[in-house]
């Protein structure tokens, strides 16, 4: 039998739908494959937040329109924090295409550093900030996530220093003086009298503080804030640290038994914020953006609420922490990284786009020249007429270091678990004195220190790069 | 009388005198399609991840070959045997709550003359329409401390109550196994409903006739008779426990919630694999899960063949 008729024996061995679906499988095929990658001409610029993206537009748009040929404009391009962040990790890892600069969040952040120093995919920006004199025109404290084994990865975006918000119109109201507040017992002392239980249910209808055992970012912040955290200087992990302890120790009685003081009221969701709103909720931690946040989804807020700088945790302690993070790194691949790095620098130190960003989202810039631009001192009606952006840059030199490893995420869940450990014995046994729990405190951290220390130790890139 | 259809054409001998049938290309070509999907999709992953559980790995280019280290660590690492045991729990709540329950709705919707069989039965099945991270989302709220539906009512009516207390902190389990309850127990309905159908008539008549009361006719026709489709329900509900993600992971905001009582094992393979970025440990952590399933798929086989046999 010929090989026509073979084939017209296949043929009809099959349905007509087959073969018109195979033949156009084959023809898009043939089109993909006969199409040249397409990559756009010049930068691609990743970001994964909105806000940011707008800010941006009059410096990205007078930077194209400088550029002579296309090869050195920039584009942008909005994705997902999540697809940002497995786009670049692939990148990274795969080769597939990336971005020849990128935004990233700090929770993103160590991943990316996970690796081998010398296959971080991003530029090591150290010596250049060095040789231009960025390091001291950046507010230092804002270098640390973006730092991993000594070299520097990213360009910050922010400092992200925190207050303490609280119901100005309630604490006001009740004829509470908060000037004179330095430390948390200062603080809990005056407050206090505002937790009573109108309703007659023997329970108090507010509460003074919003924390709760399982907000790791506000329990990172706390003990940042003390002086401890979760890796030291050099990057060892640090969880049993005297400062933990006894940070976690005194939030153990804040969150529960017959001292409690706090409330579970999340950010970002419906339930936390009706608490918010009903005034179950006295005070909040507060970090530069959370400020904006609430600008816009608590606006029945505004002329209610004050800022104050965080009580210290002892006299002349620190009046301040940190929360959250962005950096802008340029990708090893990039095709032009001089170009990238210069746009980099314009887009970040540029003083006209840190005074429209802070007018949008309430976020400080790191670059210090920027603090004294008069829209920083602009009193903010949301917060009683306070010049929030001043408020914010008093306490930006003074906001701790953080650690980029990424084993960030993993230590603050342990620490915790610790916590909550401590909360369920708190309530069990009606204990209001954490000296009372330190020995247990100093227990549990120890073994949440080995734990977590047995799976650093596993990873081989890092192993072999232990200082 | 009719002729037969005449045969077709016996196929030439060959030079050697053999008889061909089709050229040897026509099936691998027909089955090329089907051959190459498996073989990228299917068969070369699961071949690189038994490799990836032997390495620890930043990429393709840094991969460093480990050995057994992957697994060894498994077997002592208190966190796996933490999620091994919650994934067990919630195994065993949906065993021993989910199918009696179902198995109960199925028998009271295959009562003769009830009415509205079509609409109880659309109303017990609705829930597992909406998808296992909605539920995540609407228990999460429903048992929001202070403002949940849950604290609310129950302040309401107890004004000793807590408005506070904190479920998914103290009753976590128990708060996923409700939650899978209240998704699956319809869903699992239907099949023990088409089993008890099934059951045919005459058997129960006889029973009846013989004296046999409601339980000894459930004891001693319904349930062999349903055994070969509860069986499977059983096995499908414990595979599906073991596969246990979404719902922790929207109920607990991501984490295995306090001290990690609702970690389940495939949520601690994404935490490592994805969240830590230890792929290699993660892809142990897939085989050793992959391993227990399979034994129980064995088993359920096992038990059918033997059941058919007596």
């Amino acid at each position: 039998m010929s090989l026509f008729a073979r084939l017209r024996q296949v043929y009809t061995l099959t349905t007509p739908a087959v073969w018109i679906l195979a033949a156009l499988g084959l023809i898009a095929a043939a089109v993909v494959f006969s199409r040249p990658a397409s990559r756009p001409e010049g930068l691609v610029f990743w970001l994964f937040s909105r806000s940011h993206q707008e800010a941006y537009q009059p410096v990205l748009k007078k930077w194209n329109a400088a550029r002579p040929t296309p090869a050195s404009t920039v584009t942008d391009l909005l994705l997902d924090g999540g697809a940002l962040e497995r786009r670049l990790l692939s990148g990274f890892m795969s080769g597939t295409p990336v971005a020849d600069l990128v935004e990233l969040e700090r929770g993103m952040a160590g991943r990316a550093f996970s690796g081998p120093v010398e296959d971080i995919g991003f530029v090591d920006l150290t010596e250049r900030l060095r040789e231009e004199g960025l390091m001291d025109t950046i507010n230092a404290p804002s270098f640390g996530p973006w730092t991993s084994r000594g070299r520097i990865f990213g360009l910050p975006h922010d400092v992200h220093p925190v207050l303490l918000a609280y119901r100005s119109d309630i604490v006001e109201a009740a004829g509470i003086d908060l000037s004179t507040v330095e430390t948390w017992d200062d603080f809990f002392r005056l407050m206090r009298p505002l937790m009573t239980d109108e309703n007659g249910d023997g329970r108090p209808d507010r509460y003074i503080l919003n924390f709760w055992a399982t907000n790791g970012d506000v329990l990172e912040a706390m003990v940042l804030q003390a002086g401890g955290g979760f890796f030291d200087d050099h990057d060892r992990l640090a969880l049993d640290t005297e400062i933990n302890a006894r940070v976690v120790a005194t939030l153990a009685t804040w969150t529960g038994g017959p001292g409690r003081i706090s409330v579970d009221a999340p950010e970002f969701s419906a339930p936390g914020n009706t608490l918010r709103l009903r005034g179950v909720v006295l005070a909040s931690i507060m970090p530069d953006w959370l400020a904006g946040v609430w600008k816009m989804d608590l606006p029945e807020l505004a002329g209610k609420v004050k800022l104050m700088p965080l009580p210290a945790w002892e006299k002349g302690g620190r009046r301040t922490s940190v929360q959250g993070g962005t950096m802008l790194g340029i990708s090893r691949r990039s095709a032009d990284p001089e170009a990238a790095w210069e746009f980099a620098k314009r887009l970040y130190l540029d003083r006209e786009t840190h005074a429209k960003f802070f007018a949008s989202t309430t976020i400080i810039p790191p670059v210090r020249s920027s603090w004294d631009h008069p829209v920083f001192a602009r009193p903010d009606p949301y917060f009683g007429g306070q010049p929030v952006g001043t408020m914010f840059i008093e306490q930006a030199a003074h906001v701790p270091r953080r650690a980029s490893s990424p084993y960030n995420a993993l230590a603050r869940s342990r620490l915790n678990d610790v916590l909550l450990a401590l909360v369920a014995r708190v309530n069990r046994e009606q204990i209001t004195d954490p000296e009372v729990l330190l020995p247990e405190t100093r227990r549990l951290l120890s073994e949440a220190q080995t734990a977590v220390q047995t799976l650093i130790h596993r990873n081989v890139f890092l192993r072999t790069e232990a200082p | 009388m009719s002729h037969p259809a005449p045969a077709s054409p016996p196929a030439a001998p060959t030079p050697r005198g053999h008889y061909r049938a089709e050229p040897l290309w026509v099936p691998w070509l027909c089955l090329a399609p089907f051959i190459l999907t498996t073989v990228v999709f299917l068969a070369w992953p699961l071949l690189q991840s038994v490799l990836l559980a032997f390495k620890q790995t930043y990429g393709p280019r840094n991969a460093v070959w480990v050995g057994l280290e992957n697994f060894t660590f498994l077997f002592r690492d208190p966190l796996f045997w933490k999620a091994v045991g919650n994934t067990a729990l919630f195994a065993l709540g949906s065993v021993f709550v989910q199918l009696p329950l179902s198995l109960g709705l199925a028998m009271l919707l295959n009562r003769p003359g009830l009415r509205g069989r079509a609409v109880f039965r659309l109303v017990f099945f609705a829930p597992s329409l909406v998808g296992l991270v909605f539920v995540g989302l609407l228990f999460s709220l429903m048992f929001a401390p202070r403002t949940g539906l849950v604290n609310t009512v129950l302040h309401g009516v107890f004004p000793a109550f807590d408005p506070e207390f904190p479920w998914l902190e103290v009753y976590i389990m128990p708060a996923l196994i409700l939650a899978a309850l209240w998704l699956y127990v319809g869903f699992n309905m239907v099949y023990f409903l088409a089993a008890l159908q099934n059951v045919p008539e005459e058997l129960l008549e006889a029973a009846s006739l013989d004296g046999a009361g409601p339980w000894q006719r459930f004891r001693h026709v319904v349930l062999p008779e349903i055994i070969p489709i509860a069986s499977f329900v059983v096995l499908m509900s414990l595979l599906g426990s073991l596969q246990l993600f979404e719902l922790p992971f929207v109920l607990l905001n991501g984490g295995g919630g306090p001290d990690n009582r609702g970690l389940t094992v495939v949520m601690y393979l994404y935490q490592t694999g994805f969240i830590t970025g230890d792929l290699g440990y993660a892809s142990a952590i897939g085989w050793v899960l992959a391993l227990g399933m399979a034994m129980f798929a064995f088993a359920q086989k096992r038990f059918i063949r033997r059941h058919e046999e007596n």
